[in-house]
């Protein structure tokens, strides 16, 4: 069930409603209830999963519960004993959660990759053999619900909570429906409590989670949407088309992807906000960041927050990576020595998170970059130093600021080529046309108004990226948008509602997409 | 503003929005979903969902029908008409664009639910041994819940809430809409066929032209179609299912396999063709009409998917034992079970039909008057008319009537070895004096398109005092028309005025006037038709009057869609050319090409333009 079709702001609409209207501890009831129409509507069967991702989960954490709990009642003497008695079941028991949901990921999203990469090496093998492909449907929001609950096992391995004792309430956390789509990827401990809350209607919330929802829909329907036309016509011909229209293209490709994941997210912590329940940020102007570190930090924060506390934090503090950092002091002097460590685990951090968006060499390709940029840097990190001073870059200047924006901005928007690109050979063709035969003059010529967008789409376009980057400006500098907003008098207040829709029924509703009848029997 | 004011405003400001598109697009309807609405127009609501469209029209006017044809959009070019004709019905072509068998499925079992039924054609696509159950743009291509048991809620919802540029295109449509046939009001909504008035209308000539008229058929693209077997299985199941219930209701069930251009006709393996249709022979018997000689011949399909109405009437005809129309021998087989292996094997043996065999080459000769001294214009001297009249004759070219064209592409009734026609313009008096005398010492026919109003004017323009070249009357006509030798046909009765000589705008050509109302224009030349016919009939004698030349050559869609409508289904123009005819094809007959004759024209350049002529 897409974010933007009637049925998902019915289920919404009615959702809310009964939500403060049934007795409050069925609450998280009717929540569930909304979650799993929202699941079957959307996902149909494939809503088993949720369901075995759920009970794997539940299983695993009960027993690490009682484990825990037998640690934590134990007299002083004995915690160490009882900690050593148990270790062994409980590492069996978190790799086997971990396992149960990661292989099932596994051979429903990169199975069939895999067996396309071994194929050839079978064929040379076992001549006529065939390695069978998997043709189970990929479940709706697999990646983030499985994520989720695989953070929430490790959690509760780490003690840092109880484990949830009711099926029932533990499933909520899995599908909570808002976030089924596009994530984030919540924590237990904070979303839990917020899903079994027991609340009365509070208007300010219904209100900050409309607003939320509608600069989601803003950003998604008027800018996104509206980018995609164009997008898409080029990148299902990228061989028809120049260096330059292909740039531009992957321009509005960042623009799009932007505008649809950051508008998603809104709408799904303005869904959730109207609940009362605030979902974590997982977007923080990311157009600001001044290295792909911080854009990382700032773009899909909480599959980054995951991956460092549940990837990187163990893996660095692994035995392994002790040794070899041992090794590498001991053997390369200086700072360089002491941070290779570190950069693996940040080369395969950034490695995993590129794998993670898909199965294609793409993705792959896209893991390498950032993770060999990052890594780069770090490595190069004291040599940069040595330049600034040498350069006499005041590191606080505007100038300085700006260019390690534009520099970032450059770095990401490079690697849209490869997301985006139908091959990763074809991402490497494209960049190479961008700068071998770019054929400027195709970006003024009327070339850009053949590709499906009309001169008053590019309009909206752009007042909608204005829009939106004067928002991020001000979030960034000043703070919260809407608290701004409060502080005005009713007459403005009053337009804040009405201009936004209007515009949203007007650019969003109406779509670039839209087939007008003249359109439908061409061949007439 | 308090958080509770602030939501109670955006509620309403939604719920104002909400019931604005809402009630816009109830009103307007343009997927013709709801039944009984102000603004009404059932053949741009067809074109935009027929499937529901339809039915939705059907609601209201049931009761005009009792038989109905289903299939995808080949299946408009069985023409309801002829299938009233041949079976007595009152049939309804309910024809659905990218239609599958499960849609043709949902709308018999509709129909044969709700209303008395008589007759079913049945038209069968080979693509529909390709894709089943399909469904691709929802707003055009749903179908109503009625027959997919959808609820009405989700099914009327998607309509109500939809985009509402939809509706204004309807506005907008509504303003531009004309009388001929445009892209956003494609069907007739009377007959359910597509309203092909424009496209049957257009003057069809020689292959080369009607390749660079549809360059499609010159260079077809290269393709290859899988059939599937859940499409297979699913159009057979869905078929059989049909079958079964019109057994049980009594319905006559009639099913046919339409016409496949041969081109498209490659982009299939013929042994998943023959399995398709040996598998449907098991399920009914049928009348194939997929591929033959016609599968050949472009001038017989619109574009690259679909056959011209005149086929779907020789399929017909075929279908009905009617051998009053011309149709080629290998056009249409009935398969059963018995015969349904052989059937197949003789496909791939089908042949186009060789040149000669189905087109002949005619050219139309255009003279004005004649005096004894001619000029470059449109006066021919009478010696150089007698020598052009002699050289076809040693030539041994046969001069024909339009009547014996029309026999030739309608019924495949032979012509003559190297036909030509001589043809008069205007009906002038010389014609009379000079030209029919000798054409008839000569053993010679030909034809006078004449103007009505100006017939027996020997001294003067009509009533006024303004010289004019002789006219012969209407005697004079009628003696030339009973001597067999002429055929008298129109010129139009008065649209052809000389406009210095008129009181008022005259009217120079049967064109509309700059302003008309396409109404008024229509009705004037509707008239004019009617007066000309009348008069030629009871003045002249002649037989019919069907054949006109356009005054001063001019046409276009709206005057020949007119034309056509009044009866006058052989024109010509004045473009210079040979004509080519093929048999079945009634659109070789309109916009004929014409040399036009005078005293520029030596013997030799007249025996050039006629050497094409083939019978």
């Amino acid at each position: 069930m897409s974010f933007t079709t009637l049925p998902f702001l019915i289920l919404v609409g009615a959702s809310v409603v009964l939500y403060y209207v049934v007795p409050k501890q069925c609450q998280w009831v009717l929540l569930l209830a909304a979650s799993m129409v929202f699941y079957c509507v959307g996902g149909g069967k494939t809503v088993l999963y949720v369901f075995y991702t759920a009970a794997t989960v539940y299983t695993a954490t009960l027993a690490l519960g009682h484990w825990n709990t037998l640690k934590r009642n134990a007299p002083k003497e004995d915690k160490k004993a009882i900690t050593a008695k148990y270790k062994p079941h409980r590492r069996a028991v978190v790799a086997a959660a971990c396992l149960a949901n990661f292989v099932l990921l596994y051979v429903l999203k990169y199975w069939n990759f895999t067996a396309d990469l071994l194929q050839p090496a079978v064929d040379v093998l076992i001549p006529g053999a065939q390695i069978p492909l998997s043709e189970l449907v990929l479940p709706l929001g697999v990646s983030f619900f499985m994520f989720q609950s695989v953070g929430y096992v490790i959690d509760v391995y780490r003690d840092k909570y109880q484990p949830e004792k009711n099926f029932l309430k533990l499933l909520l956390f899995v599908s909570f429906f808002p976030q089924m789509v596009q994530g984030p990827i919540s924590r237990f401990d904070a979303l839990a409590p917020q899903l079994l809350a027991k609340r009365s209607v509070n208007y300010t919330d219904l209100k900050y989670g409309i607003q939320l929802v509608m600069w989601g829909y803003f950003k998604k329907l008027v800018i996104a949407d509206r980018t995609a036309v164009l997008v898409n016509t080029v990148m299902d011909d990228p061989w028809s088309h120049s260096g330059s229209v292909l740039a531009f293209a992957i321009f509005f490709y960042c623009i799009q992807l932007y505008g649809d994941f950051s508008g998603g997210i809104d709408i799904t912590r303005g869904v959730a906000r109207m609940f009362g329940i605030d979902l974590a940020e997982n977007f923080r102007q990311p157009i600001f960041s001044t290295s792909l570190t911080d854009f990382w930090r700032r773009w899909h924060i909480t599959l980054g927050a995951w991956m460092r506390d549940y990837l990187f934090y163990p893996l660095s503090l692994s035995k392994p990576f002790g040794r070899l950092g041992k090794f590498t002091r001991k053997h390369i002097k200086g700072k360089l020595g002491k941070i290779i460590p570190t950069s693996l685990a940040t080369f395969i951090i950034y490695f995993v998170i590129g794998i993670w968006h898909g199965a294609n060499w793409r993705y792959v390709a896209f893991g390498f970059w950032n993770g060999a940029i990052i890594t780069m840097s770090l490595l190069l990190a004291p040599k940069y130093v040595q330049w600034k001073e040498k350069l006499h870059i005041n590191e606080d200047s505007r100038w300085w600021h700006l260019f390690q924006m534009v520099r970032t901005n450059i770095l990401v928007f490079f690697g849209r080529y490869i997301t985006r690109a139908p091959r990763f050979l074809t991402a490497v063709w494209m960049v190479k046309e961008t700068f071998l035969h770019p054929h400027w003059p195709d970006l003024w010529n009327g070339t850009l108004m053949t590709l499906g967008l009309t001169g008053g789409d590019f309009l909206v376009i752009a007042l909608g990226v204005l829009v939106l980057l004067c928002a991020e400006w001000y979030e960034e500098k000043h703070g919260s948008v809407r608290a701004m907003l409060e502080t005005k008098s009713p007459l403005v207040q009053c337009v804040a509602i009405l201009v936004p829709l209007v515009v949203l029924f007007c650019f969003g509703v109406l779509r670039a997409d839209y087939i007008s009848s003249d359109f439908i029997y061409k061949q007439f | 503003m308090s958080s509770k004011k602030w939501l109670a405003m955006f509620l309403a400001t939604v719920l104002f929005l909400g019931a604005c598109v809402l009630g816009f697009n109830r009103l307007a309807d343009p997927f013709g979903v709801f039944p009984g609405k102000a603004l009404e127009w059932p053949s741009y609501e067809m074109t935009m969902n027929p499937r529901t469209a339809k039915i939705t029209y059907l609601k209201e006017h049931h009761q005009e029908y009792d038989s109905y044809v289903l299939g995808c959009s080949s299946t408009s070019s069985f023409p309801v008409e002829a299938l009233n004709e041949y079976l007595d019905a009152s049939f309804y072509n309910m024809i659905m664009y990218g239609a599958d068998m499960l849609d043709v499925e949902q709308d018999a079992v509709y129909l044969l639910e709700h209303y008395e039924v008589k007759n079913l054609v049945v038209n069968i696509y080979l693509d529909n041994a390709c894709t089943y159950d399909q469904v691709s743009n929802p707003l055009s291509y749903s179908m109503p819940p009625e027959t997919t048991g959808e609820s009405p809620l989700t099914f009327y919802t998607k309509y109500l809430f939809m985009d509402p540029r939809h509706s204004l295109d309807k506005l907008a449509a509504m303003r531009e809409d004309t009388y001929l046939t445009q892209s956003f009001d494609v069907f007739n909504a009377v007959t359910g066929a597509y309203d092909k008035k424009v496209r049957d209308a257009e003057s069809i000539g020689s292959l080369d032209r009607y390749y660079e008229t549809y360059p499609i058929f010159a260079n077809y693209p290269e393709a290859s179609y899988e059939t599937t077997r859940e499409a297979v299985n699913g159009t057979l199941e869905s078929l059989t299912r049909i079958r079964d219930f019109c057994l049980e209701k009594g319905v006559n069930l009639l099913v046919v396999t339409a016409p496949v251009y041969a081109d498209h006709m490659d982009y299939f393996d013929p042994q998943q063709v023959a399995d398709f249709f040996t598998g449907l022979a098991q399920v009914t018997p049928y009348w194939d009409f997929s591929y033959s000689s016609v599968s050949f011949e472009p001038r017989y399909f619109y574009d690259e998917t679909h056959f011209r109405n005149c086929v779907g009437e020789m399929a017909l005809a075929r279908v009905f034992g009617d051998d009053s129309i011309y149709i080629p021998e290998d056009f249409g087989v009935y398969v059963t079970p018995e015969n349904v292996q052989a059937h197949v094997e003789a496909m791939g043996n089908t042949q186009p039909m060789a040149a000669e065999d189905y087109t002949a080459e005619v050219p139309v000769l255009l003279y004005h008057h004649i005096a004894q001294e001619g000029n470059e214009d449109i006066i021919i001297s009478e010696s150089l008319f007698r020598a052009h009249m002699e050289a076809l004759v040693q030539n041994g070219c046969t001069p024909l009537f339009p009547e014996d064209l029309a026999a030739y592409v309608q019924t495949g009734a032979p012509l003559p070895e190297k036909p030509v026609l001589i043809t008069f313009d205007d009906g002038y008096l010389s014609n009379y004096e000079i030209a029919w005398p000798i054409l008839e010492e000569l053993g010679l026919v030909g034809t006078i398109f004449t103007i009505g109003s100006t017939a027996g004017n020997v001294d003067h323009y009509k009533d006024t005092d303004h010289p004019i070249t002789p006219h012969f009357s209407w005697e004079q006509g009628s003696e030339m028309v009973a001597s067999g030798v002429i055929s008298i046909q129109s010129h139009t009765y008065d649209m052809h005025q000389w406009a210095p000589y008129e009181e008022g705008k005259a009217r120079e050509n049967i064109l509309a006037w700059e302003g008309e109302s396409e109404e008024d224009y229509r009705q004037a030349l509707s008239q004019d038709c009617d007066l000309i016919r009348q008069t030629i009939l009871e003045e002249t004698g002649e037989d019919a009057v069907r054949a006109i030349a356009y005054p001063s050559g001019l046409y276009d869609d709206l005057a020949q869609v007119t034309l056509l409508e009044n009866g006058f289904d052989i024109t010509f123009s004045t473009q210079v050319g040979c004509n080519t005819l093929v048999k079945g094809q009634p659109q070789t007959l309109l916009g004929l090409c014409r040399y036009n004759m005078n005293e520029s024209v030596s013997v030799e350049q007249l025996l050039e333009w006629v050497a094409p002529a083939r019978g």
